[in-house]
């Protein structure tokens, strides 16, 4: 069980939203069911949606289902799982969210489902039972999706998947109040922008199709967008970097210092494919999942129309970084002389593992792969920990979750690995070889990582468990906010019930 | 009665915790007893870099009085003609800290040594029996090799057979096998790659994929290579109970021949007492015959410690006439098996050359200065000499003799007062047989390469493969467990050691002893 806190972000925002039940429940009163807003026809953008290539719907669908990342929350748990069988539980605070079956089974999984359920389901987070869907399924970003992507979805999901006769069996079982699906019909009214993804005619059809694969399936703001108070992503600051569960998703606007503006095109789409760019950056936690299983089966077509769109994106620099995260180097060699010093050889000295010395420590646990001199090996099959985005950005995060958790991905170019050093190192340890790192190897403006630092990380008590942790407080001072929402609610769902179409 | 565990292993190298991942994996509830610490590698690294001896592959590893290896002064006496004395740890993981990772399949020939060539023992199981096990061993370790090589040297296609590819290709032929193989395969020399426990291109099972630090001896100082600790984190996490600095020194007897009980002493001489359904010594091939002759049990054969073997060793160093450049890769690449196989088992003792590939600096330097070589000629020198070194060491068989004995030392005891070792061992007179063979083939060798010998080792060498200790047999007259690996007087005592193997074959016995040891558990699981 990993965490997919990032997606989980939104979730914690139910918190928020408690007062939203109010609102969903009125509706429900309204309606005496969920309400059940039927398809609404839009005209479509065809350059958005690529056809070129695929002889079928069904052939288009399951590309699709690659580029949406699917299989990465609906696999089961062993190993072997027959492909969507669901099972997997992303883990929140509030308990594991079981991702469910979505194989054509009609017992087990999505097989009755409509194609008008399939796209209600993935385009408003609605199921067709009429409960509604935790953002853990990125229904916001779905909700721009084409009509004739959700139509090859639907044909890959209901004929090129196997049925699987079996539920999960675990259940979502989330604390109270988040067990009360509903709340999601109020956070929806506030942040379900469900308009479908418009081609800008002002750009070339390659940064169109690379904006609707940012925006849509690839979902790449749910992560790399910070979010607002009610853990909404922030339009205003999209793709300008935040942290998600544990790892920090960097700026992938194109400022030349604080985002990837010093990557070319061709970079960024070798970047989506294999994992990393030697000399810049290498994906670890839910980014090397991204790519496992989902970019590296883009076609370089689309790899490069979405590192074209980036390019356009407005570039920010939020912090005022001066130097790019990619650009520093180590000036001072460490000598032999200073690394291994003559220590004693009684047995209780060379079985005392508690030393905090990062120097010591770097030498011995880290050296032999990524070189005494953070050089990392010549064709970077171990990376240089200079000139890495790990060590170089703003904070720390990444390179303590990373000799935390250690890396495994698989992409195009082979499998990268990297052992998990929590069971060999405790969080003082851990924080010390951080420190040195950064200290030799990385951008010396990171402030020091604290024992206490790794020991959250270590808990993945990232920042939405620390909003988990205050919500007593912030539900209690949220009784102006229960009468604005519901005001909202009031009016949104009024100009929701005027815009339907009458059938 | 309640009992503290269903299944209690003794040892926690490769085999002990193998056999435990494997119970505890099936919902079994295991107590691992380790007479050593747990330790972390980059200790081991810290130690391995600080220390003044490059060359003792147990020096990097404490030598804790309460748990000695081997290299402890006076713990282990030899009364033979031929010093026995192998690397033995004692921590956490075992001596699979510093082995080299060849992960070798026995022949099936091996195994039927008496009946095919009239010497030494038949195994009461054949390959057939092991081949299943051999697969899952290999996916436990991670081994990397290749599948379509002769292994036996007999110009066979791929063997032994597998019904399983290795887990990973091989690294492929580094440049000095490619050079000595096209020289030498015109002599009819028969090369093939070393199986090894680490993954190559890829990380394995939380390892990460070999970086190429040629240092698996004494210690890999990433966790690529294969060590037992890598079993013991996974069965402490599927629920496996690790007691450290737990060094047993009795097992009891209880009612119907059963194993009721182990005592151990801890670091601080306490002693403490816990029960289980079955018991599994994995203790290393010396301290497990040790552990049953201190409790007298299992030995109503009289073979408890006899009929150890060892792969006794010769070798040669010379500087071939163009640079090879050893020292790219593992410290193991690459084996000649014209001889692991044959008729001449018949007469004499099969064997195998290995190609050593470790960074051979440290030799040449040392020889270098003791010629009295110094400053900027030196340097060139090492560079010229390195690049040319080419050591070759084989592997001997040898057959079980019962005068070749491990005691509990009749009056020397250790820190916890626990008596140390006694080892009596002569070469067998088969292996004696291929010395002159061997040594005649060092020299055909050498000249295929055009070299200038540097030193011929005719004096025997210890190889560290203990066997024959704990004999496995279908004779409970003469053996001393079955073909389970189970004590033929206690039903629900197993031994999970390479001392049980009774043919010793030419190859490292780790991957076999890791093989029986998974099949030991799951035997167990059966009935527990």
């Amino acid at each position: 069980m990993r965490p997919f806190s990032h997606r989980l972000a939104s979730v914690a925002g139910l918190a928020f939203c408690v007062s939203l039940s109010a609102v969903a429940s009125a509706e429900n009163s309204q309606t005496s069911m969920p309400a059940n807003p039927p398809v609404v026809v839009q005209k479509n953008v065809a350059a958005a949606s690529a056809t070129k290539g695929f002889s079928s719907d069904l052939e288009r669908g399951a590309y699709l289902a690659k580029a949406g990342d699917c299989i990465a929350c609906h696999r089961g748990n062993a190993d072997n799982a027959p492909p969507y069988a669901g099972g997997y539980a992303i883990a929140s605070p509030m308990g594991s969210i079981i991702s469910p079956n979505i194989s054509p089974s009609k017992i087990a999984g999505i097989g009755t489902y409509s194609e008008q359920d399939f796209s209600r389901a993935l385009r408003k987070g609605i199921r067709k039972d009429g409960a509604y869907l935790y953002p853990a399924m990125p229904y916001t970003a779905y909700a721009g999706l084409s009509d004739q992507d959700v139509h090859a979805l639907y044909i890959y999901f209901m004929q090129g998947v196997a049925p699987v006769d079996e539920k999960p069996q675990a259940v979502t079982k989330l604390s109270f109040p988040f067990n009360l699906r509903l709340l999601m019909s109020g956070w929806n009214l506030l942040f379900l922008h469900d308009k479908p993804f418009k081609n800008n005619p002002k750009v070339s059809d390659e940064i169109n199709r690379g904006h609707y694969l940012v925006d849509t399936l690839a979902h790449c703001s749910t992560c790399h967008s910070p979010r607002n108070f009610f853990m909404a992503e922030s339009r205003r600051r999209y793709l300008t970097g935040t942290s998600v569960g544990g790892w920090y998703a960097p700026n992938i606007t194109p400022d030349e210092t604080e985002g990837i503006g010093s990557w070319s095109e061709e970079e960024i789409a070798r970047y989506l494919k294999t994992g990393h760019v030697n000399g810049k950056a290498q994906a670890a936690g839910s980014m090397a999942e991204a790519i496992e299983y989902s970019l590296r089966f883009l076609s370089d077509a689309d790899l490069r129309a979405m590192a074209a769109y980036l390019k356009t994106v407005a570039p920010q620099n939020l912090t005022g970084a001066k130097q790019s995260r990619f650009s520093f180097e180590n000036k001072t060699p460490a000598h032999l002389v200073d690394v291994e010093p003559v220590t004693s050889r009684t047995a209780m000295a060379m079985s005392d593992a508690g030393s905090v010395d990062g120097q010591l420590l770097y030498e011995n646990a880290c050296a032999s792969c990524h070189g005494r001199n953070g050089e990392g090996t010549a064709d970077h099959f171990y990376p240089s920990l200079t000139h890495n985005s790990a060590t170089g950005g703003l904070v720390a995060d990444n390179l303590v979750m990373t000799i935390l958790n250690g890396i495994e991905r698989k992409s195009n170019d082979g499998i990268a690995g990297m052992p998990s050093y929590a069971d060999e190192l405790n969080d003082s340890q851990i924080a010390a070889i951080a420190n040195y790192v950064i200290s030799r190897f990385g951008n010396k403006a990171i402030p020091p990582v604290s024992i206490q630092q790794v020991a959250d990380f270590r808990a993945n008590k990232s920042t939405p468990a620390l909003l988990m942790r205050m919500m007593p407080w912030l539900l209690s001072g949220a009784g102006f906010i229960f009468i604005v929402v519901m005001l909202i609610g009031f009016f949104r769902l009024k100009s929701l019930f005027k815009k339907r179409p009458s059938h | 009665m309640e009992y503290d565990a269903d299944v209690i292993v003794i040892g926690s190298g490769a085999l002990g915790n193998n056999a435990a991942y494997e119970l505890a994996k099936q919902g079994k509830s295991v107590i691992i007893l380790e007479a050593g610490k747990s330790i972390p590698r980059w200790k081991i690294t810290e130690n391995f870099r600080t220390s003044p001896r490059k060359n003792n592959y147990n020096d990097p590893y404490p030598n804790a009085a309460t748990a000695p290896t081997s290299f402890a002064k006076d713990y282990i006496e030899n009364t033979g003609s031929f010093a026995y004395l192998p690397g033995m740890l004692k921590l956490v993981g075992g001596t699979t800290w510093h082995w080299a990772a060849c992960a070798w399949r026995y022949l099936p020939s091996d195994m039927k040594l008496k009946s095919l060539y009239g010497v030494g023992r038949d195994w009461p199981i054949s390959y057939d029996d092991l081949e299943p096990y051999y697969c899952r061993a290999e996916e436990a370790l991670g081994v990397s090799g290749r599948s379509d090589e002769d292994q036996s040297g007999q110009g066979r296609k791929h063997f032994p057979p597998r019904s399983k590819e290795y887990p990973m290709p091989s690294d492929g032929i580094n440049y000095m096998t490619s050079r000595m193989n096209d020289r030498l395969g015109k002599l009819g020399y028969r090369f093939v790659q070393e199986p090894s426990a680490r993954p190559t291109n890829q990380p394995y099972d939380g390892r990460p994929a070999c970086s190429g630090n040629n240092n698996c001896m004494p210690v890999c100082p990433i966790g690529s290579m294969y060590s037992g600790d890598v079993h013991a984190r996974h069965s402490v996490k599927a629920g496996a109970k690790l007691l450290t600095e737990a060094t047993a020194f009795k097992l009891e007897k209880g009612s119907g021949n059963k194993i009721e009980a182990v005592h151990y002493r801890t670091a601080k001489g306490e002693d403490k007492k816990l029960t289980a359904r079955y018991f599994i010594v994995a203790a290393h091939g010396f301290e497990t015959p040790k552990l049953l002759l201190m409790s007298d049990v299992a030995n109503s054969s009289d073979q408890v410690g006899r009929n150890i073997m060892d792969h006794n060793g010769l070798a040669i160093q010379f500087l071939a006439d163009e640079p090879l450049w050893a020292g790219r890769g593992t410290v193991e690449e690459a084996c000649i098996v014209n001889m692991r196989d044959g008729n001449h088992r018949r007469r004499y003792a099969a064997s195998k050359h290995n190609i050593g590939n470790a960074v051979p600096n440290m030799a040449v330097t040392e020889r270098l200065i003791a010629q009295g070589i110094f400053g900027k000629e030196l340097d060139e020198r090492i560079r010229h000499d390195a690049a040319r070194w080419v050591d070759i060491s084989s592997m001997l068989e040898t057959l079980p003799m019962p005068s070749n004995r491990v005691i509990p030392h009749p009056t020397k005891r250790d820190a916890l007062g626990l008596p140390t070792l006694s080892v009596h061992y002569d070469v067998p007179a088969y292996t004696e047989a291929a010395k002159d063979i061997i040594m005649r083939d060092y020299r055909r060798i050498a000249a295929g390469m055009n070299g200038s010998i540097v030193n011929e080792v005719s004096e025997w060498q210890n190889h560290d493969h203990i066997m024959g200790s704990v004999i496995m047999g279908k004779n409970p007259a003469d053996s001393v467990v079955n073909g389970e690996c189970r004590s033929f007087d206690h039903p629900n005592l197993f031994l999970a050691t390479t001392g049980v193997i009774p043919a010793a074959g030419v190859v490292n016995p780790t991957l076999t002893g890791v093989a029986l040891a998974i099949r030991t558990a799951d035997i167990i699981a059966r009935e527990v």
